[in-house]
């Protein structure tokens, strides 16, 4: 039962390092592109959003060139003494690379939908660019921002083909859920191959109620006073509002 | 005192403005496009002008020259947004209290408070934004713009999503501000008559450029071309000749009219014999009088409009040649001419309301 849900722990924990990775890179990116005005900007975004629509397996050729022994990340790497290809980092690697296409397109759409006069506002008011993204930027484009997020958790535990091209299968340190599943059909092993499918199914279906949630919409009257002030001091502030 | 001299070129559009301002309220006055709002923005530093300065109080806080280009954030200018760009996940004594920084809890509350009765918002401080009146909204705005106690103001066409009558208490409310915001202001406005109450001074902007920055009295009596004189509603324009010049009046002209006018010379210095000028009056400048005689016209009652307060008439003069003259009345509607009085009426230029225009633009 144990080596049943191994894959599930390797899973969580990858797609929580990857969420959180993504997830700040995604904001990072996804700021400073819907401010950049250069002539680069389509070919910029174009590459941010290149992972979504490229074949896994193309990705993770990618990376396994740049981070094998021969890559330039690789050869980094080396002179620590150390390797990513088929370790565990290499699972929140591809996760991460697969999954942030999605944080930064709905990050930045919801950044531009934020009204760069209330920004302005907050500048000439003397807040610095830091507090202008913490205070107004993240608050307003909230709804967007948890989307995204949401997104790439149910794409980081989703993602196969190129973790199985970087990470490989190793039981108990790079097999995560999807790559658990192939092999276990592979060999046979229907009763972890539906244990495994139930426990995503689940995941995938409390992620995607979470995102409907998010997209409920408001009530149409927001006129509603949520801490009623004393009628007394309502009465002055209507009488001056309209005099007549 | 707040001195701006800047440039800034876009593809379509140049703006060229050099204005100061000192302990006043200086009224912005264009229409649409004419770069009001890109002033403002260069001032609170959200847009950079290519070349210029601007300088406030002794800080330089934009120099093209010196390479000096401080952030918004450092400029220590209120600014209220025309749509008042309020925080609306802030409540509104949250949204004043934004900008207050570097001060104890209770020194920010007590900050609050003040600007609170000041902007006559209480019992509203607990509410967000939406669930507030446009007018309340803006109270906010302004209160928000003041409390880091900035050098200027800046209050970018303030009043335009505004009912009539909400807008008239507002600008009570600005001119009251005075009492106790005793900075620079700047207002901008599409509006002559909102401009006019509120400021000192106006300076009217047209295409990118400042084509008259005068007090507001003087604006209004001597234009210094059709354009000002437009925005500044005079209706009735004519061309015309000097023919003689003694040291008050002014004797004209008017070709297509036929007509010689006495005209109040009104401070011109430098005109001269022949020259060609334009004449203007206002509407309500014009009188009907029973008989002919100097600077009086003679007009068919066209149609007629009923204001408020005044009936505006239209008169065709006659002229020497094919075109048609309009000339533009307004009488108070007690002397307001009747269809009992018939269609023919002697209309009588006042010389001291009539202006020269020497600026043929």
């Amino acid at each position: 039962m144990n080596e049943y849900l191994t894959p599930l722990w390797i899973s969580l924990k990858t797609v929580l390092v990857a969420t959180i990775i993504t997830f700040v890179l995604g904001i990072a990116a996804a700021r400073w592109m819907s401010r950049f005005t250069g002539k680069l900007k389509p070919i910029i975004d174009g590459a941010f959003i290149l992972p979504l629509v490229l074949p896994p397996t193309v990705v993770g050729f990618g990376l396994l060139l740049l981070m094998g022994k021969h890559g330039w990340v690789g050869k980094f790497l080396a002179l620590f003494n150390t390797t990513v290809v088929f370790s565990w980092p290499a699972t929140v690697i591809t996760a991460t690379v697969m999954a942030f296409p999605l944080m930064y397109m709905t990050t930045r759409g919801a950044f531009e939908q934020v009204d760069t006069n209330i920004e302005d506002a907050a500048r000439t008011l003397g807040a610095s660019e830091w507090r202008v993204l913490y205070s107004v930027t993240l608050p307003l484009a909230w709804p967007g921002v948890a989307a995204g997020t949401i997104l790439s958790f149910a794409r980081s535990l989703g993602e196969f083909g190129a973790t199985l091209m970087l990470a490989g299968n190793i039981p108990g340190k790079t097999t995560t859920i999807p790559v658990a599943i192939y092999f276990a059909i592979q060999d046979g092993d229907m009763k972890q191959a539906v244990y495994l499918m139930i426990i995503v199914l689940c995941i995938a279906l409390a992620s995607l109620a979470a995102l409907a949630y998010l997209k409920k919409p408001k009530p149409r009257d927001r006129r509603v006073i949520p801490n009623p002030v004393p009628s007394d001091i309502l009465q002055i502030s209507k009488k001056k509002d309209n005099p007549a | 005192m707040l001195t701006v001299e800047i440039k800034r070129s876009l593809p379509d559009f140049k703006l060229d403005a050099a204005f100061s301002v000192d302990g006043e309220v200086l009224g912005i006055l264009g229409p649409s496009g004419s770069g009001k709002t890109m002033t403002l923005l260069c001032i609170a530093g959200l847009l950079q002008p290519d070349y210029g300065l601007i300088k406030l109080n002794d800080r330089v806080l934009f120099d093209s020259s010196g390479k000096v280009n401080l952030p918004p954030k450092a400029r220590n200018i209120g600014f209220v947004f025309q749509n008042y760009a309020l925080f609306p996940h802030l409540t509104a004594g949250n949204n004043i209290a934004y900008g207050i920084r570097h001060q104890s809890r209770d020194e920010v509350n007590h900050r609050v408070q003040v600007l609170i009765k000041n902007m006559e918002l209480d019992g509203l401080q607990n509410r967000y934004p939406q669930q507030l009146s446009a007018g309340q909204q803006q109270r906010v705005a302004v209160a928000r713009a003041l409390a880091p106690e900035p050098e200027i103001l800046l209050l970018d066409e303030p009043f335009s999503a505004l009912d009539s009558l909400t807008k008239e208490q507002l600008e009570m409310q600005i001119l009251e501000l005075r009492q106790f915001y005793k900075g620079h202001i700047i207002l901008v406005t599409h509006d002559l008559v909102e401009a006019y109450r509120l400021s000192s001074r106006i300076a009217v902007y047209d295409a990118g450029k400042i084509i008259q920055c005068d007090r507001k009295d003087k604006l209004l009596s001597s234009p210094v071309n059709q354009k000002v004189a437009r925005m500044t509603r005079f209706k009735n324009f004519m061309d015309g000749v000097i023919t003689s010049i003694n040291d008050k009046q002014v004797g004209v002209n008017v070709p297509e009219l036929g007509a010689n006018l006495q005209v109040a010379a009104n401070g011109h210095k430098n005109l001269t014999i022949n020259q060609s000028i334009t004449i203007g009056v206002r509407s309500e400048h014009v009188q009907a009088v029973a008989a002919a005689g100097q600077n009086i016209l003679r007009g068919t009652l066209n149609s007629a409009i009923e204001n408020l307060a005044s009936i505006n008439c239209y008169f065709d003069l006659k002229t020497n040649t094919n075109t048609n003259y309009c000339l533009e009345a307004a009488f108070p509607k007690s002397i307001a001419p009747t269809p009992a009085d018939g269609t023919n009426f002697y209309l009588y230029l006042p010389p001291e309301q009539i202006v020269i225009i020497t600026d043929s633009k």
